[in-house]
């Protein structure tokens, strides 16, 4: 029997935790018939970006995290996090890690681990305190919480003042006025405790961004798994694991979603403000998969792949 | 307590700065003069940053990781400092109620013991900045590399171990001939 | 080495360590460390080293321990912390215990906005310790009230390590919020109870002197008006949402320097003298803390807490026997784990147990942030002694935690009074 430490930076009650890697942790255990069994630790070991290198150098078996949180590192993950990708978690999540297996991998980022999964969270929407979100200047001027990774560049092109913080810190953000709204999909306002904290939501079809995460193993620890092993935990992660993943963020959106029903209420994007922020954003979206391209990966051929993947996904 | 001793007591610990033996020896002005400085910057980025977003409705871009950069150096930049004056936080319980003759020798002992922990510390940091480096580590906005900052701390802690041998000498040899 | 992988025998070695006079960051980080080579090897140990010492110091919460230590001396250097002893002499003179009493108020009143229990402990031994040795209050009194005091904060709303809990447990923030009202104030209470019990019973020697006419006290109150504008101005710009907690340590300190140069106490050495002490300072804390959290991490890996678990119910299985094990359990860990570190390795096991046995989780936050209040005044580890240690270093760290000892005994009659009287929590936010 070979044991397995899982690091975790959330707190247990979080979906990513209770409804990803627990399951995994328990599918890796049943499909290996009991040979692997990986644990979870209690605490955190570092603070959340530390925990791709945690995996890379052994200090835990598997680690889960965001990409985004370590600027400079991953320039792939670029392709996932475009705004206007979709609505689904799953189809987007599903479609990512396909892409990744077929076209991205080619450029190294993650030779140091053994990949379980690569996936996304749903849409990122808008959310203010007060003051309406109407017309293509909607959040012009308005300071919002944001996160790292694109939405930090999507806020500022799109006219707003970024305050930054971790997302534990958003409630304390809101609260205290220091920010006028956030940027966050359905789950995370839910989850943070936000909805009594805001007023007025706007939906933007396909989101206004994303945010890519990875679930990774320790290369060494993985080549010591014997073959039979190694084939039974590749059958329960990959893509399968990447959709149990796009789901769990789906239901957690639509619980969040639900959540706000009477407290916060949420408009749609129109047409207008839709074309408006297309266009605005451009100039983002070129920059990013620039980036994409300087790693020596045909970047539109990426994108096409990833677009037909949650197309086919979607239908 | 005489009046006297009340008066300065109520202006707080003097500073250690002008108090200090060595203050007139670079070393120590030195570090007091690059941690100041870094202080002084991590007050004024706060400030321009609060009064940018209030006034200009422009927030200092990047006030947070500057910031997060500099707070790291100012620890780091401390150590030396606070091995050069012996300062660290010991509990005294025990080691008060010691024979004379003994702390000298014990003194030395834990000297050795701090400057190998230290010496870890900063083989681990400069290893920790090579890898870093190796994936071109960058502040989130401004893109500054995040590497240099683990070398400095790396020296920084690699001095310390230097600074608290050389303590831990000096003081025995002042015991063995007092 | 090997011996090292139980977390127990980590533990006696560390008290060892300490017990001959090792640094205190030295004997945390060389127990954390081999503990964790014993557990998961010398690379990923080293290398976990180096995580927590470069990474956590980047920290940009941690941000307010420098820029609030140096509000506190700029404060010194400005001369207002002299005019506060003389307006707390002119109204507080002929009462004993009083100074100390005033402190514990003052510390509860600052650390409850701005949050760091550290930081407080800080900032207000700058100001209020000068005052409280002049009025001839021992060292151990003095700085015991200052300690105890900072603890206040993280439990008077607003509270970070509530949102915490409340994140971590899904429970609801601004109840939690509202729950934390009453215990706090009964801490208060408590800490006033403290002092008065300790000047009593102790028989110290304190000056008093005849009541003061009223007109004299009220022209006492002119030297502090620096004083009040920098407090109104640290602690509204926060309530009014004008700047972050964080961000009002920067603006603190700005304040303060400004207010040293109004007072004409502006000299560059006298300023580079204070700016060096308050980086010396962040040192010693900073590595402490690095210290503590890599001992944190030794006993994460180890499976304390899995242990634990099993310990619940050797009393018996109702909710009485297992609530006063888990607060049995709080108290030996939080003479050894930093708090908030403590709260993250137990609470996720120990809420689905308490919350089985009947207990309402507002009330549990409230539980788990007193007992996290006493970890930071108990010996040996206790980071707010460290911090009036580190801030004072003609004080020895023993002199604090003798005079903390009342203050903890208070701490655990109010952790009782709270198991015994649930409704001093949850009244509040029943109301809502
Ligand atoms: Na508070
Ligand atoms: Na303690």
């Amino acid at each position: 029997e070979t044991k397995l430490t899982v690091a975790n930076w959330l707190p247990p009650s979080h979906p990513l935790v209770s409804e990803v890697i627990v399951p995994m942790t328990e599918s890796i255990a049943e499909a290996t018939g009991g040979n692997v069994v990986p644990t979870i630790l209690p605490a955190p070991l570092g603070p959340p970006p530390a925990h791709f290198d945690f995996a890379v150098n052994g200090v835990a078996d598997i680690t889960f995290g965001v990409q985004g949180y370590s600027p400079g590192r991953f320039k792939t993950t670029n392709l996932a996090e475009l705004p206007f990708l979709g609505d689904s978690a799953e189809a987007i999540s599903v479609a990512y890690w396909n892409t990744w297996e077929e076209m991205l991998k080619g450029a190294g980022e993650y030779d140091d681990v053994k990949v379980l999964a690569l996936f996304t969270h749903g849409p990122g929407e808008i959310f203010v305190k007060e003051g309406d979100l109407e017309g293509p200047d909607a959040i012009k001027g308005k300071k919002l919480r944001v996160g790292g990774g694109i939405v930090h560049e999507v806020a500022t092109t799109l006219g707003a003042v970024p305050v930054e913080g971790p997302s534990s810190k958003a409630y304390e953000l809101l609260s205290q006025g220091v920010a006028d709204g956030i940027l966050f999909p359905y789950e995370s306002v839910n989850f943070f405790g936000l909805i009594p904290q805001l007023n007025k939501g706007l939906a933007v079809p396909g989101g206004l961004y994303n945010t890519s995460f990875y679930i990774v193993m320790n290369k060494a620890k993985w080549e010591s798994l014997s073959a039979q092993d190694q084939k039974a935990i590749n059958s329960v992660t990959g893509e399968a694991l990447a959709r149990v993943a796009g789901q769990m963020w789906d239901r957690a959106d639509a619980k969040g979603k639900a959540a706000m029903d009477g407290k916060l209420e949420v408009a749609t994007a129109t047409d207008a403000q839709m074309e408006a922020w297309e266009t605005a954003l451009k100039p983002v979206i070129d920059a990013k998969m620039e980036e994409l391209a300087s790693t020596g990966i045909d970047a539109d051929a990426a994108l096409e792949h990833l677009k037909a993947g949650i197309a086919a996904e979607t239908k | 307590m005489s009046e006297g001793t009340a008066e300065k007591l109520a202006d707080g610990p003097v500073s250690p700065v002008d108090a200090g033996p060595g203050y007139r020896r670079w070393p120590r002005r030195a570090l007091a003069v690059i941690s100041g400085l870094i202080l002084l910057i991590m007050m004024a980025l706060t400030a321009v940053d609060v009064v940018g977003r209030y006034v200009l409705n422009s927030p200092l871009i990047g006030a947070t990781e500057l910031t997060e950069l500099l707070l790291v150096s100012v620890v780091f930049i401390g150590l030396p400092a606070v091995c050069l004056d012996d300062e660290h936080v010991t509990v005294d319980l025990v080691t008060s109620a010691l024979p004379d003759w003994i702390q000298p020798f014990r003194k030395a002992l834990l000297a050795v013991i701090t400057a190998t922990v230290l010496a870890v510390i900063a083989w681990r940091l400069w290893v920790h900045a090579d890898q870093i480096a190796s994936y071109n580590a960058v502040t989130n906005s401004l893109r500054l590399p995040v590497a240099p900052v683990a070398r400095l701390c790396a020296a920084t802690t690699a001095a310390s171990v230097l600074i608290t041998l050389y303590v831990a000498l000096r003081d025995l040899r002042t015991a063995l001939k007092g | 080495m090997e011996m090292l992988a139980s977390w127990p025998v980590g533990m006696a070695v560390f008290f060892a360590l300490l017990l001959v006079g090792l640094p205190i960051s030295i004997a945390l980080t060389a127990i954390g460390l081999l503990g964790t080579v014993s557990i998961i090897g010398w690379t990923p140990a080293l290398s976990l080293l180096s995580t927590t010492f470069f990474e956590q110091g980047r920290n940009y919460s941690l941000s307010v321990l420098p820029l609030f230590l140096m509000m506190g001396n700029f404060v010194v250097q400005s001369g207002i912390a002299r005019d506060l002893y003389d307006a707390a002499h002119a109204w507080l003179r002929h009462r004993k215990g009083g100074l100390a009493m005033a402190t514990v108020i003052a510390c509860g009143g600052f650390s409850s906005v701005c949050g760091s229990s550290m930081a407080t402990a800080a900032t207000m031994s700058k100001i209020a310790l000068p005052s409280m040795r002049r009025f001839g209050y021992p060292d151990d009194l003095s700085t015991a009230s200052i300690a105890a005091g900072g603890t206040l904060g993280i439990l008077i709303p607003p509270s970070v390590i509530l949102v915490f809990y409340g994140i971590m447990t899904q429970q609801d923030i601004g109840k939690l919020f509202l729950a934390g009202i009453l215990p706090g104030l009964l801490g208060v209470i408590g800490y006033a109870l403290a002092v008065s019990i300790t000047v009593k019973f102790r028989g110290f020697d304190l000056r008093t002197e005849d009541k003061l006419p009223l007109g004299t006290r009220l022209r006492a109150l002119k030297g502090t008006a620096g004083a009040m504008v920098l407090f109104t101005f640290v602690m509204g710009g926060i309530y009014l949402g004008v700047f972050t907690p964080t961000e009002s340590a920067g603006m603190g300190a700005a304040g303060a320097l400004l207010l040293t140069v109004l007072s004409r106490k502006f000299t560059w050495r006298a300023t580079f003298a204070t700016l060096f002490d308050s980086a010396k300072t962040t040192a010693m804390m900073f590595f402490i803390l690095f210290g503590a959290l890599t001992f944190t991490n030794y006993v994460n890996l180890s499976g304390m807490t899995a242990d634990m678990q099993a310990f619940l119910t050797i009393f018996g299985d109702g909710p009485v026997p297992v609530i006063l094990t888990i607060l049995c359990i709080y108290l030996v860990l939080g003479c050894v784990l930093e708090g908030l570190s403590m709260i993250m390795l137990t609470v996720p096991i120990f809420y689905p147990v308490v919350a089985s046995l009947g207990f309402d989780l507002i009330w549990f936050g409230i539980f788990v942030v007193v007992i996290t209040e006493i970890s930071y005044i108990t010996p040996p580890v206790g980071m707010n002694a460290f911090v009036l240690r580190s801030v004072n270093r003609d004080v020895e760290l023993w002199t604090i935690f003798r005079g903390l000892g009342a203050f903890v005994a208070m701490d655990v009659v109010r952790i009782i009074l709270l198991i015994a009287f649930p409704g001093i929590v949850l009244f509040l936010p029943s109301q809502m």
